[in-house]
């Protein structure tokens, strides 16, 4: 077996100085002067074939970047929607291992894969480990919700030796110095929360993330999208009017829950529903500006 | 010939022909002239640091090209800025395209100490280092022989410069040590995959004297390798790629030298006044940014409040006016009988009687001080998680007292073994949530805490129970709870007239009650300190709350901080059992975790059965009925007593904290021991109150 984490002289590898795969896709999205749709979904829900296909869907229908969850039995940062889905999915036998499939299907689909994962998992697997399989399947970053860059010296050291993204978050009461240390340590862009609180749709989005841009964006970010609560089209190009992209979670992962919250449904009705979501947004995405 | 012999052979040459030029009377006349070295073992090793040599490095035999350096001065001034200690120049230039004009350049740029690095084997090149200007140059054990190695050392300090003698072996160490080198660069890659080997630094290192600077000078690239090789012991690392090839050279210095002083901070004694954010490797703050600023605040607030006269004041009045602190510390012969009968030495027992505590246990002393805070913050809405309940009855109690806005999380199982703890906040004015998320025990009431506290972080405070979570929940709730030990150790001498116990015996879930108790123990050597877990039906069964015996716990990140958890093969958390509510949790606070590593408390654990016929013993033999909690401490007190004996104590002193009171358990204790008729027992197990019929 090859090791990744060495040159083929034996010597560990060093900095990769690979470009950024999310800055390219905003730099081509500026050519047409649009917002990058980012759609998440978790991994393995409601099973696992099952959601590489949603994987696909959603960048078949107009997502640029595919935020791939990694379900975790304690998601602090999530609301009812993206809980019982992570349940369903470890349920079902999701496993970290697996991951990677999506990642390769987003990339072969033509979008820019993402992973969002709550740190143990990634420290569980091995940080290393991670950063080097995540790259040989074609991946472009990591967002964090529960790593602060502060906590961060072993992802930062991975990442920078294989070239991936570092996705940290923001939200509305971060004070200056913190956006600061954000920025500075981001690779891709910064996550700004649209409002405290957990996941979840919402029916109205305040102007705060409009000021968070701007604030982050002063505080040495060069790209910043907004997530947390965006749910429509109309939202989506309020949003898109000034983030850098537009970040969907809980309603697209609405589209393959019953009613009850508790139980996926069918799956071709679910494809379908998310198939439509995903079109309706990426419209309000592309309008926005 | 090998690689080092080549480099060598050219070395020498090199140096001959610009001997041709600069004959070495005339160099010596340039080292007169030259400005004085700087003394670089002062640089080299700090209390509060691990200090970086950055390395001006092109390319090297095995790597080839790694970076142009157009400009040599610029990048060692960034390495300056960004906090190393010294710059290592290479000034070969065959393999390592460097130069003695690229040394000059760094020498003119910067105000720390600078290193000649080559392939130093004569009087020239060291006469040659000084002339230019080094304070440092390095000396390879491999390429010289003792008398050299011993002639070109001596040569070097005469000149007033320090020398980095690079090691590989233990051999080499030792003609090193034996030549006279004050800093030892110990190599310690591992040759097989070319990746740090943190053993072999630690075993190359483990002889050498106090009085000797070790460098780690191999295979550090980032954070990871500086924590590690400063946790093994090395007092400054050396770093080439990491920094020269970096983006950002000077943020990836600071980081190095950032990575140091972490590791620096995490270690510091006395262990009692040990601040935060890092135990040893454990703790910090695994948490969304939402909450970085409420935790600064808390941290701000906290700081100040113990600074403040009038805070300490308020609190210490109302411990003794409300609470009814002292909680004494009672003498239990007819206990000590027992363990006596069963273990075969006769030990004195004293109970920390924290169950005489308002609210029957030791929870309120950390609900109180914090919620202190709350008010001196302004803030007016409180949550909690409770597991036994005894936390959440002593956040609703100190919030009824001020006045507070109260929300108990409690996990649905939790809540229907302890239904009469749930009536008690009710009736405090608290709103009682039963999580149905999860495993409804005490870690989803933390994660729905968590996330209301993420939603409502303004005008909320998360009054976390116990001395877990993140920084500075540890810290601070350790200082709310050391009261427990501060008073048993002055109890012991004031009212027994014993100097100090053998050993104190606590339960630990998060640890609250145990850090409480030991902390004013800790930095005493001659006290044992013992922690006893839940082992539910034993660390087999994979029914328990054990993370500390060998295959339960593993390093993880949880609620918070990194300590030892109970997770699957994927890091997805366990469930966990225990008869007791309280000690029902997957993680356990990042100060034990280290006290754990570095051997200062010795801890096991205590089954079900155990327990209970613990919570038996004392309640028959000295009239106390202690929590299902707290008698693992009690039957931790047997297996501590044969520990004491194996260390040859006869009479030992032993306390043990009695964290609360037993009341809350008697549906559990009625049906265990068989007191309740068939009815009583059915009518209880429709509500739940045995905690086992709930999924």
């Amino acid at each position: 077996m090859t090791n990744t984490a060495t040159t083929p002289s034996g010597q560990p590898l060093g900095i990769s100085h690979k470009p950024s795969r999310t800055a390219a896709m905003f730099d081509e999205l500026d050519k047409a002067n649009r917002p990058a749709f980012i759609g998440y979904l978790p991994y393995g829900f409601p099973d696992p074939e099952v959601s590489l296909k949603a994987f696909k869907t959603l960048v078949d229908h107009g997502v640029n970047a595919v935020e791939i969850g990694l379900p975790y039995s304690d998601p602090v940062m999530d609301g009812p929607v993206i809980q019982a889905a992570s349940q369903i999915a470890l349920n079902h036998g999701e496993s970290i291992h697996g991951v990677f499939r999506a990642v390769e299907t987003v990339a072969n689909a033509g979008g820019v894969p993402l992973i969002m994962s709550y740190w143990n998992l990634i420290y569980h697997y091995g940080v290393e480990r991670f950063a080097r399989d995540f790259e040989n399947a074609g991946g472009a970053g990591l967002i964090t919700p529960d790593l602060i860059p502060d906590e961060a010296g072993e992802w930062i050291e991975a990442s920078d030796r294989h070239g991936l993204d570092r996705i940290f978050l923001v939200s509305p009461d971060s004070a200056p110095e913190r956006l600061a240390v954000v920025s500075k340590a981001a690779r891709g862009f910064v996550y700004a929360a649209s409002r405290m609180g957990v996941t979840g749709e919402r029916k109205t989005i305040t102007d705060s993330p409009e000021a968070l841009v701007e604030r982050t964006r002063k505080a040495g970010a060069s790209r910043v999208c907004v997530g947390i609560g965006v749910s429509t089209a109309e939202q989506a190009a309020k949003v898109g009017a000034y983030a850098d992209g537009v970040i969907v979670g809980s309603a697209l992962v609405h589209q393959l829950l019953g009613e009850t919250g508790r139980k996926a449904l069918d799956e071709a009705e679910g494809l379908r529903n998310l198939a439509a979501k995903a079109d309706e947004l990426a419209q309000g995405v592309a309008s926005a500006r | 010939m090998s690689v080092l012999d080549e480099l060598v052979a050219g070395a020498v040459e090199d140096a001959a022909a610009r001997e041709k030029v600069t004959p070495l009377e005339e160099l010596k006349e340039a080292v007169v002239a030259a400005p004085a070295p700087i003394d670089a073992m002062a640089w080299l090793r700090k209390a509060d640091g691990i200090p970086v040599i950055a390395e001006i490095k092109r390319a090297s035999p095995s790597k080839g090209h790694l970076s142009d350096i157009p400009d040599p001065a610029a990048l060692a001034r960034e390495y300056e800025r960004g906090g190393a200690s010294a710059i290592s120049v290479l000034t070969e230039g065959r393999r390592f395209l460097g130069s003695l004009d690229d040394f000059d350049k760094v020498r003119e740029a910067v105000h720390i100490p600078v290193l000649r690095k080559d392939f130093i084997v004569t009087d020239y090149q060291v006469w040659e280092a000084r002339a230019h200007g080094a304070d440092l140059v390095l000396l390879i054990v491999a390429a010289l022989d003792d008398a050299t190695l011993k002639r070109l050392l001596d040569l070097a300090h005469d000149l007033g410069m320090t020398v980095l003698v690079e090691t590989h072996t233990r051999e080499e160490i030792g003609r090193a040590r034996a030549a006279g080198a004050r800093v030892i660069g110990i190599n310690a890659r591992n040759l097989k995959d070319l990746r740090v080997d943190v053993n072999k630094y630690a075993e190359l290192a483990a002889d050498l004297p106090d009085d000797v600077v070790k460098v780690a000078e191999s295979g550090v690239f980032g954070a990871v390798e500086v924590e590690d090789y400063g946790r093994a012991g090395a007092d400054a690392v050396l770093v080439g790629e990491g920094v020269a090839t970096a983006d950002d050279h000077e943020l990836a210095v600071e980081r190095l030298v950032k990575a140091g002083k972490r590791v620096k901070a995490s270690e510091t004694t006395p262990l009692s006044t040990h601040h935060g954010p890092y135990w040893g490797q454990f703790g910090g703050r695994y948490v969304p940014e939402a909450l970085i600023t409420a935790l600064d605040e808390l941290e701000r607030v906290y700081s100040e409040a113990k600074a403040d006269p009038e805070f300490t004041k308020e609190l210490v009045t109302l411990n003794q006016r409300y609470v009814g602190r002292p909680s004494p510390l009672t003498e239990a012969p007819r206990f000590a009988e027992r363990i006596a009968e069963k273990v075969g030495i006769t030990p004195r027992v004293f109970l920390k009687r924290e169950d005489l505590n308002h609210t029957g246990a030791h929870k309120i002393n950390n609900a109180l001080g914090q919620a202190l805070l709350v008010k001196r913050m302004g803030k007016t809405r409180v949550i909690a998680e409770t597991g036994a309940g005894q936390h959440g009855v002593a956040t609703a109690t100190v919030c009824a007292m001020l006045g507070l806005k109260c929300r108990i999380y409690m996990g649905q199982i939790d809540a229907r073994r302890q239904a009469l703890n749930v009536a008690r906040m009710r009736m405090l004015g608290a709103e009682v949530v039963e999580v149905t998320l999860g495993d409804k025990i005490l870690k989803d009431a933390i994660n729905e805490a968590l996330r209301d506290w993420v939603t409502n972080v303004k005008d909320t405070h998360y009054l976390l129970g116990t001395v877990a979570g993140p920084h500075p929940f540890p810290e601070m709730v350790r200082d709310f709870q050391k009261v427990i030990g501060e008073e048993a150790k002055q109890q012991l001498r004031d009212w027994y007239g014993i100097d100090h116990p053998d050993a104190v015996c606590a339960c630990v879930g998060g640890g609250s009650n145990a850090i409480g108790v030991m902390n004013a123990f800790l930095d005493d050597e001659r006290v044992n300190l013992y922690g006893y877990e839940a082992g539910g039906n034993g660390p087999e069964s994979g029914k328990h709350a054990i993370r500390f015996a060998p295959g339960t716990g593993q390093l993880g990140m949880f609620q918070g901080a990194k300590s030892y958890l109970l997770e699957t093969d994927e890091g997805q958390t366990l469930d966990t059992y225990s008869i007791s509510a309280g000690l029902d949790y997957a993680s356990v606070g990042p100060e034990h975790a280290w006290l754990k590593d570095i051997g200062r408390v010795n801890y096991s654990w205590a089954t079900d059965e155990e327990a209970m016929n613990a919570f038996r013993d004392l309640s028959q033999t000295e009239g106390i009925i202690p929590a299902i909690e707290s008698s693992h401490a009690v039957a931790g007190a047997y297996k501590a007593a044969a520990d004491l004996k194996a260390k040859g104590y006869e009479h030992p002193v032993m306390i043990i904290n009695i964290s609360g009171r037993g009341d809350k358990d008697m549906a559990t204790a009625g049906k265990w021991f068989g007191y309740l008729t068939d009815e009583q027992s059915k009518a209880l197990e429709v509500t739940g109150a045995h905690g086992d019929t709930v999924a």
